[in-house]
């Protein structure tokens, strides 16, 4: 008279065969176990932005963590949380990834005070990314408002380090005022060697300021758009990518070839959660790169 | 799947048995309502005299023994100048006996999203493997409107099921365990008499439906109609609350708690159910809300409900028990929500 | 935390009563399990129910009980100058509570039933935030020692501080109960903000409101719902009135 119910080890589950288990295709899954890592350079960026290069501590971890230009990962300050944070270093880079971090809530905040050799988690890459490959040939414009430019940063360093496949690449990239722009320190590089040409503009300059001052659809004058031989990622907030678009919309470039990445509060990063929907649709799975055909379908888009 | 009939003697001997050697939850009162009614939950039990198999509805879905209100995802814990983290998801096996079809049915979408995806949970997983659950078929009530979703029978998702046929069950065993189980037992192959009333108890039990709720091109009804007036006027009533997704068999979004103990030592990850009715659902860092109206949260999860989610393959998720119409205080319901929005369209 | 880079700060805390029953004081003292390690994390320098240190270096001030004399009012207001962190910790301090009765009589009266034909000087009640600047309110009735401990371990590491925005029925259908509306009761857990775990409704009792209105409450819908089920207006406003925690919505329905 036995009736004693079996316990059964998941692990070799059938359903595990598919499942990616961020690449480390182990017996166990283990989607909410961090990759650890350790901060090796910190950058200032601004008064609030921080620019965080992370290695990643195990070596077959660190060759297997492989994503592309547009995914994200999720940050982990163990006690705190996790924040969801897109990787703006190259795809290349096998050696650290870099992640912008802005003063935003108590968990950025932590982060901000944290020293060279902190360990902290990663889970990912996740979600989808910029079609680059199929940009060969073509001119790109990278858009970015504010913050925006981080997202673009892994694509920019795609183009610069296949510089030849691309036509003619442009930086457009708009902030409130100069102080707030990132990565300044780059900006010679990518015109000098890169031969990307970076267009500028704040809403309110200061005494410095000799650029340019309005919104960032007024740096189209600069550029000759070919629609039929160029493709657009945009990022930045929805006012913004609202307005691009629907500019680059009326000069004939097709809606498919336009690319936005879009910002929401990831809790889980795995499609489950549900907090980052935008209509029926995962920010975190089926996004945060759309194309602007998929945005204009998505209810509370924009 | 194998068929078997069982006497109810015989069956109450088995379910005995399960009960003695496992962990085992079933169908029980644990309360009168205002007329005198029983409230039943599934909890904890001890014998087979403890449960009322011929129970109505439990008041909230048998879902968070598969997905609790609060679990732990991970744990780090603190040393000088590093941290460790433990990921633990294993469970001791149980049983689940006399769960509904619509429970059954919920807990299959359920396995869709949470086990289908390109992330499986091992968390949820672990509980669904672990457990030898027994489904029961059952008189509908007034206002369940599972057979206009076709969620009133169930096919799959268990390891045996049992239909009421007068002094018997008809059973389907869907796993070698439930067959081995039933070897300590007398089962008998189905007579054709079997199968007839087999067939009677069905065809009764389906004429029983009373609530119908229009479900044809509800999909793209959910999007033609986003900004209906319908949603300003449940949402106008609804609290707020979370009470209707507490009780769902099949909501599941989710928060993540992450808390450092009082010792300072360690701390805990944590997944907590929550309900995308609640006012900081969609809130972001920074304190921007996505949905800062009470009918756009509303609207969220009946959209959720009846157009559902490309993680599950764009099918509605509802299954029609009307707990959230049983459990909600404004009376907001499914089928008036939802025939509203048909006629209007 | 060590690994960050960040040395916990112990919190020396003060904790200070007015007019109160000395309840969540207590409560800071309870729950055994853990009571060490919250005593680690925080340095006592003035606590009346623990220690008798009458220390003034405190960073934190812990206030408990509403304010209703003249001298209460000064020492609230020394406390505050002193402390960093100002938190009202209960009903009493964050909304008044259940002293604040008081103030639907005529003081005279009030005073010469509680105390005869002794004078005694006394005010309308207020609640803290009437008088000084709060930083962090803790309400309930008592507070829950869990969240306290939750709270105080957040400001010494520097994690956010949360309660809940939504309303307690969350919990109360997490723990299983028969909701006590449908049971006839008046039950306010729809608009009161959780972190009791449904107490009351969980004892049978419909919920008081004792931690004040959950974000974006819908109290329209909840008085509709309460007279369908036979309820008067009279009676929804004296639980309402309860605990002082919804004065502003009273208010705003005139």
């Amino acid at each position: 008279m036995d009736y004693k119910v079996p316990k059964q080890d998941i692990n070799t589950d059938p359903l595990l065969s598919k499942s990616p288990d961020f690449n480390r295709k182990s017996a166990v899954m283990k989607t909410d176990k961090v990759y650890k890592c350790e901060i090796i350079n910190i950058v200032e960026l601004t008064e609030f932005e921080k620019l965080f290069r992370l290695k990643i501590a195990d070596r077959t971890e660190r060759e297997l963590f492989d994503f592309r230009p547009g995914q994200f990962a999720m940050l982990e300050v163990p006690g705190f949380g996790e924040v969801p944070l897109s990787i703006t270093s190259s795809a290349n880079n096998k050696e650290y990834i870099e992640l912008c971090v802005r003063k935003a809530g108590r968990t950025t905040e932590v982060l901000h005070q944290a020293r060279l050799g902190t360990k902290l988690g990663l889970r990912g890459p996740f979600g989808t990314s910029f079609p680059m490959e199929e940009m060969a040939g073509c001119n790109i414009l990278l858009i970015a408002g504010g913050l925006g430019l981080a997202p673009l940063r892994a694509p920019i360093y795609w183009a610069s380090e296949n510089r030849n496949q691309f036509k003619e690449v442009h930086v457009l990239y708009g902030t409130k005022e100069p102080a707030q722009m990132l990565f300044t320190y780059q900006y010679g590089e990518w015109e000098k060697v890169n031969n990307i040409k970076l267009h500028t503009i704040v809403e309110k300059g200061d005494s410095d300021w000799k650029g340019r001052t309005g919104l960032i659809t007024e740096l189209f004058d600069e550029v000759t758009i070919d629609p039929q031989n160029t493709y657009v990622i945009v990022c930045g907030p929805p006012v913004m990518f609202k307005f691009v678009c629907h500019h680059l919309n009326g000069e004939g470039i097709p809606m498919n070839r336009m690319f936005v990445s879009l910002e929401r509060r990831m809790h889980c990063g795995m499609g489950k959660c549900c907090r980052c929907m935008v209509g029926s649709t995962f920010t975190c799975v089926d996004g945060p790169v759309f194309d602007y055909w998929s945005v204009l379908n998505l209810k509370e888009a924009i | 799947m194998i068929n078997k009939v069982i006497t109810k003697g015989e069956f109450e001997k088995f379910i005995s048995g399960i009960i003695d050697a496992n962990e085992t939850i079933g169908p029980k009162q644990v309360d009168t309502d205002r007329d005198g009614k029983p409230v039943y939950q599934f909890r904890q039990v001890k014998s087979f005299g403890e449960m009322d198999l011929d129970y109505t509805i439990t008041y909230s879905s048998v879902k968070n023994f598969f997905l609790p209100f609060r679990e732990e995802l991970s744990r780090f814990d603190f040393s000088e100048k590093d941290w460790d983290q433990t990921v633990e998801y294993r469970v001791n096996p149980r049983a689940i006996i006399g769960v509904r079809p619509c429970d059954i049915n919920a807990l299959n979408i359920l396995d869709k999203v949470l086990i289908g995806g390109a992330y499986p949970s091992p968390y949820y997983l672990a509980r669904r493997r672990n457990t030898f659950l027994v489904g029961m078929d059952h008189e509908p009530l007034e206002d369940c409107f599972c057979e206009s979703l076709g969620q009133d029978t169930v096919h799959r998702g268990f390891n045996l099921f049992c239909e009421d046929i007068g002094d018997k069950y008809y059973l389907t065993i869907m796993s070698s365990k439930a067959f081995r189980f039933l070897e300590n037992v007398k089962v008998t192959d189905p007579t054709k008499e079997d199968d007839i009333k087999f067939h009677e108890r069905r065809k009764r039990l389906r004429d029983m439906f009373k609530t119908k709720v229009e479900m044809t091109g509800l999909q793209s009804v959910m999007d033609i109609e986003f900004k209906s007036p319908v949603w300003k006027k449940w949402g106008d009533k609804c609290l707020n609350c979370g009470s209707c997704a507490m009780v769902c068999p099949t909501c599941y979004c989710y928060g993540i708690e992450e808390n450092i103990d009082v010792g300072l030592k360690s701390s805990r990850k944590e997944r907590v159910q929550y309900s995308c009715n609640l006012v900081d659902f969609a809130e972001v860092a920074g304190g921007h809300n996505f949905r800062p109206l009470k009918e756009d949260r509303l609207k969220y999860r009946y959209y959720h409900h009846y157009r559902g989610f490309a993680q599950n393959g764009d099918e509605p998720i509802c299954v029609g028990c009307n707990r959230c119409g049983r459990a909600c205080l404004a009376g907001i319901n499914p089928k008036d929500v939802i025939n509203e929005l048909q006629l209007e369209s | 935390m060590e690994y960050l880079g960040i040395e916990p700060k112990k919190a020396r805390i003060g904790v200070f009563d007015f007019t109160c029953c000395e309840g969540c004081e207590l409560q800071l003292a309870n729950k055994e399990d853990s009571l060490v390690d919250f005593l680690a994390l925080v340095e006592v320098v003035n606590f009346r129910e623990v220690s008798s240190d009458r220390g003034q270096d405190y960073d934190i001030a812990l206030i408990e009980g509403s304010i209703s004399r003249e001298d209460e009012v000064e020492r609230l207001k020394q406390i505050r100058e002193k402390a960093k962190i100002l938190v009202t910790l209960g009903t009493c301090a964050c909304f008044g509570g259940v002293n604040s009765i008081k103030n639907r009589f005529d003081i005279d009266d009030v005073v010469s039933e509680v105390y005869g034909k002794n004078k005694v000087e006394t005010l309308p009640v207020r609640k803290v935030s009437d008088i000084v600047k709060v930083d962090l309110a803790i309400p309930g009735c008592p507070v829950s020692k869990s969240e306290v401990e939750r709270i105080v371990v957040n400001l010494v590491t520097g994690a956010a501080v949360n309660l809940p925005k939504y309303p307690v029925c969350v919990e109360c259908k997490q723990k299983g109960n028969t909701c006590v509306v449908d049971l006839g009761e008046i039950c306010l857990g729809p608009v009161t903000r959780a972190g009791c775990d449904a107490a009351c409704p969980t004892g049978k009792t419909g919920c008081l409101g004792c931690r004040g209105a959950a974000e974006d409450a819908n109290f329209d819908s909840l008085r509709e719902i309460l007279r369908e089920k036979g309820h008067s207006d009279e009676a929804i406003d004296e639980r309402l009135r309860f605990y002082n925690a919804f004065s502003e919505e009273l208010k705003n329905e005139g």
